[in-house]
């Protein structure tokens, strides 16, 4: 799988309508919702209630079935949620399903960790965003924007080459550490895009991002909610998605947060779910991704500012609500917008983790 | 009064972050926090837990410190080494070996008390320092000696006569491990607990005033619970001194 | 005979700590498919992973020297005999809390008042002494320093105000009555007693700081250059899918620890001559 995928929303859909048209939300098999009831319960980990809407997906998922979910370690990463699968198998506790970086998904596989299992809406799920044996499925995409404070930075910037302004001093944070962080890392990629590299040589990336702490406009601080709110990082890289759930957070305290998808150097990924090869509750899990590609489910993640998977598929048969549509960026922002394949992750890991700490950090 | 200003001034800009709103200031994320049923349901799973350490690690390293002082005080550097390990050991590696280890006792891996051994491990260094400087400081062999010449054995000379010696130590090793506890999160969001800690995590990612809140109300509510615990136990060091 | 009191530590020790901790640092030195290796344990020594433990170490020997020298003042003037009750009950109170008190809500603190923004800078830019206009900022190795600070003071009074009680007043009297000075009394009498202890309370310390993940991870993000950055990167990071490297970091954590502790004992046995 050497191609890079582009994906474009709205409009042009002529290509793929064809297969659409089988799947439709609501025909969950009877069967499996009767199995997945009697077992009652489901365990998810690592699921962030403002994280793509999944606090919204749980409650639906919960009143809707009437299965009680217990989500544990709402912060944990990918690997540990792999570790989890590893570390509890066999105890009534261990997770159904999981939530994992594609990395990690991979691996997962490899490992034995996952069960198969092709949904009923599969057909019209991206082939680059599913594992060709059902180990693990896209659920949704995002994209790297920008978050700006618009009371303390009246200059808004578009570009990554803006971000360098001397204006900008010590303004700018990531969302943690590129070797630590899927989300930094993916800044990291968008930087490169945007700085003449490609998703196969991200060294123009770590450049950018060496200039940008050397001109002092990078703070070395870990971006969350609360440093947003406090003002002290008034521009942060991060998914479009969890900018449009701290929008919210400090709307709270009188902050207009902006997301801007940069002009240029775009730079998606998604995240995959996967069942639990021993989970505990099997049929609960397939119900909950059942539930997750229904249009129901998609279309809530569409709610939480992020792209599902079948976002082709349901706006070529027109099922998106426009209100849904403006809350996001427009669509003009999510032409041309890269992907890598685990391969071109690989190496840009490799990279990072060789250049980051003499390069950027410092040492 | 430079050191009060350096402990106390970023508590206060905290607190001063937790009480703004989108209109000036006021309690509106407090009012959130006290009506989250996790808040109070981590809080009582990770108090409990901190209760239980704190006894384990005592049970386990008095006698254990009192041995090494009277009877082989060759052993310390030995016992102190061990007790030194859990700095060196990460406590993810611990985690995942435990669970490893123990994976096959689910009566004992499911409930929140797995922890607890594993929490032992972590404040061994400071329980062990705690009561290794106490110990220093009294004389040890001079006492045993005396309430043994009063007919007591070495069992009671401990309980009796040493320990109110070393109030202070047990009270500042019981102290620390309450605080270590209520902050561990490595351990407990691995084996997916859900401690106090791990609570506190994730609304530090997710919220803003909402996590300056949290911070100044469990900040406070530990304090307060330490200032209660000295003074009850002071009290009753005096009455046992006169 | 004299080892059997022991035991019982021993046996905790090895069951819950030696064999769960061993299981998992064997990785270090084992591949993917049950091999035994040293590519990973060779990858630390690339300068990179090298200046890491050289930067975890400095920051460890500044913030535990640091936390002895002011908490070991701050706890003397603590355990003073005309000390209320309540005034010792209040500082220890708090010592307790801020000795824990780290990673996210630490961070945030200390952003909150030495940030670009925080208030005691913006009190300080009205006095027109902005420190971040000079070059200041919290987000480097000595704003850390500082921030660990916060823990590793209280710390120390926790672990030395017990030693600093034992201190009799007869010692200080008895120096007296030979025509000892205060200084006198101090270098010849009170430090000789109390040097175990200090140093037992900078090994403690220099521990604590070491293994210290969260508040450097939340302050600077991994642009301070520390170990258990790297370990969490590689182990529960987003990132790596690898574990092998964060373990062969582990393993040298550990090396670096168990020299401390070597080094501590052999000069704990010279200072402890003082005390029998």
């Amino acid at each position: 799988m050497k191609k890079v995928v582009v994906l474009t929303a709205g409009a042009s859909v002529a290509a793929i309508s064809a297969v659409a048209l089988a799947a439709s939300g609501s025909s969950i098999n009877p069967a499996l919702i009767t199995a997945a009831k009697k077992e009652g319960k489901l365990n998810t980990i690592a699921l962030p209630p403002d994280w793509a809407n999944y606090g919204e997906i749980m409650s639906t998922f919960q009143s809707k079935f009437g299965i009680k979910i217990t989500n544990a370690n709402p912060d944990g990463s990918s690997a540990e949620e792999n570790q989890a699968v590893v570390s509890l198998k066999g105890q009534g506790r261990a997770p159904d399903v999981v939530d994992d970086g594609p990395a990690f998904a991979i691996q997962g596989a490899q490992q034995g960790l996952f069960a198969p299992y092709k949904v009923s809406t599969w057909s019209t799920i991206p082939a680059s965003m599913k594992d060709p044996q059902g180990r693990w499925v896209g659920d949704y995409w995002g994209v790297v924007s920008f978050g700006v404070n618009t009371k303390v930075v009246k200059d808004v910037p578009k570009t990554w080459a803006d971000l360098l302004k001397p204006e900008y001093k010590n303004m700018i944070a990531l969302n943690g550490d590129p070797r630590t962080s899927g989300s930094a890392l993916a800044g990291v990629f968008s930087a490169a895009l945007g700085n003449g590299g490609s998703v196969s040589n991200v060294e123009p990336g770590i450049t950018f991002f060496q200039q940008l702490k050397q001109s002092g406009n990078l703070l070395p601080v870990d971006a969350t909610p609360a440093t947003i709110a406090s003002g002290q990082t008034p521009i942060t890289i991060d998914w479009d998605y969890l900018q449009l759930s701290y929008k919210k957070e400090v709307a709270k305290n009188g902050i207009t947060w902006q997301v801007v998808i940069p002009a240029t150097g775009r730079y998606g990924a998604f995240y995959a779910q996967a069942i639990n090869a021993t989970a505990p509750n099997t049929d609960a899990a397939k119900l909950w991704e059942e539930f997750l590609y229904s249009d129901q489910g998609q279309l809530l993640f569409l709610k939480g500012g992020t792209h599902p998977a079948r976002f082709a598929d349901l706006s070529a048969r027109g099922v998106i609500p426009k209100a849904l549509l403006a809350a996001l960026p427009p669509a003009t922002s999510y032409t041309n917008v890269k992907f890598a394949t685990d391969a071109q992750q690989t190496t840009a890991k490799n990279l990072v983790a060789s250049e980051w700490g003499p390069k950027v950090a410092g040492s | 009064m430079a050191g009060l200003a350096f402990f106390l001034v970023p508590l206060a800009a905290t607190l001063e972050f937790s009480l703004r709103t989108a209109h000036g200031h006021g309690l509106a994320a407090y009012r959130d926090l006290v009506s989250d049923p996790q808040f109070w349901s981590t809080l009582e799973i990770s108090l409990k837990l901190a209760g239980e350490t704190a006894v384990a690690a005592l049970l386990l390293l008095v006698p254990t410190a009192y041995w090494v002082h009277l009877r082989a005080p060759g052993l310390r550097p030995l016992v102190t080494f061990v007790c030194v390990l859990p700095f060196v050991v990460p406590p993810i590696v611990l985690i995942v070996g435990l669970l490893d280890v123990f994976r096959s006792q689910t009566w004992f891996v499911s409930t929140p008390q797995f922890l607890v051994p594993g929490y032992v491990v972590l404040v061994l260094p400071y329980v062990w320092f705690s009561l290794d400087s106490g110990l220093r400081a009294i004389d040890v062999r001079t006492l045993t000696d005396a309430a043994q010449s009063l007919g007591a054995g070495r069992t009671r000379a401990l309980v009796q006569v040493i320990l109110p010696s070393l109030r202070a130590s047990i009270l500042g090793a019981a102290l620390l491990t309450l605080a270590i506890v209520l902050g561990e999160f490595t351990m407990a969001s691995l084996s997916l607990f859900d401690t106090f800690p791990v609570y506190v995590a994730y609304v530090g990612q997710t919220q803003a005033t909402g996590a300056a809140a949290l911070t100044i109300v469990s900040f406070g509510l530990l304090w307060a619970a330490m200032f209660c615990l000295i003074l009850v136990t002071r009290g009753r060091h005096r009455a046992a001194v006169r | 005979m004299d080892w059997l009191g022991v035991v019982p530590f021993l046996g905790y020790a090895t069951l819950f700590l030696i064999v769960p901790a061993g299981a998992v640092l064997f990785g270090a030195v084992r591949d993917g498919h049950g091999g035994v290796t040293l590519t990973y344990v060779n990858e630390i020594f690339q300068a990179q992973y090298l200046n890491a433990f050289r930067t975890s170490i400095e920051l460890s020997i500044v913030t535990a020297l640091g936390g002895v020298v002011l908490g070991g003042l701050l706890a003397y003037a603590a355990v003073q005999e005309g000390t209320p009750h309540v005034v010792r009950a209040f500082v220890t109170s708090f010592s307790g809390v801020a000795a824990n008190f780290a990673g996210v809500p630490l961070a945030f603190a200390f952003i909150a008042t030495l940030g670009t923004v925080g208030v005691v800078t913006r009190w300080l830019a009205d006095l027109g002494l902005n420190p971040w206009d000079h070059g200041f900022t919290l987000f480097d190795f000595w704003g850390l320093a500082i921030t660990y600070l916060y823990f590793q003071i209280p710390l120390m009074l926790l672990v030395i105000a017990p030693a600093l009680d034992g201190l009799r007043r007869e010692w200080r009297e008895a120096a007296e009555s030979l025509g000892a000075s205060t200084s006198q009394y101090w270098l010849r009498v009170a430090l000789p007693v109390l040097a175990p202890s200090f140093l037992g309370a900078f090994l403690l310390l220099f521990g604590n700081a070491f293994s210290a993940y969260a508040t450097a991870y939340a302050l600077t993000g991994g642009m301070v250059n520390l170990v258990p950055t790297l370990i969490g990167a590689f182990i529960t990071g987003n990132v790596f899918t690898d574990p092998h490297l964060g373990k062969a970091l582990a393993l040298g954590m550990v090396v670096v620890m168990t020299v401390t502790v070597l080094a501590y004992g052999l000069l704990n046995r010279r200072a402890s001559r003082w005390t029998r």
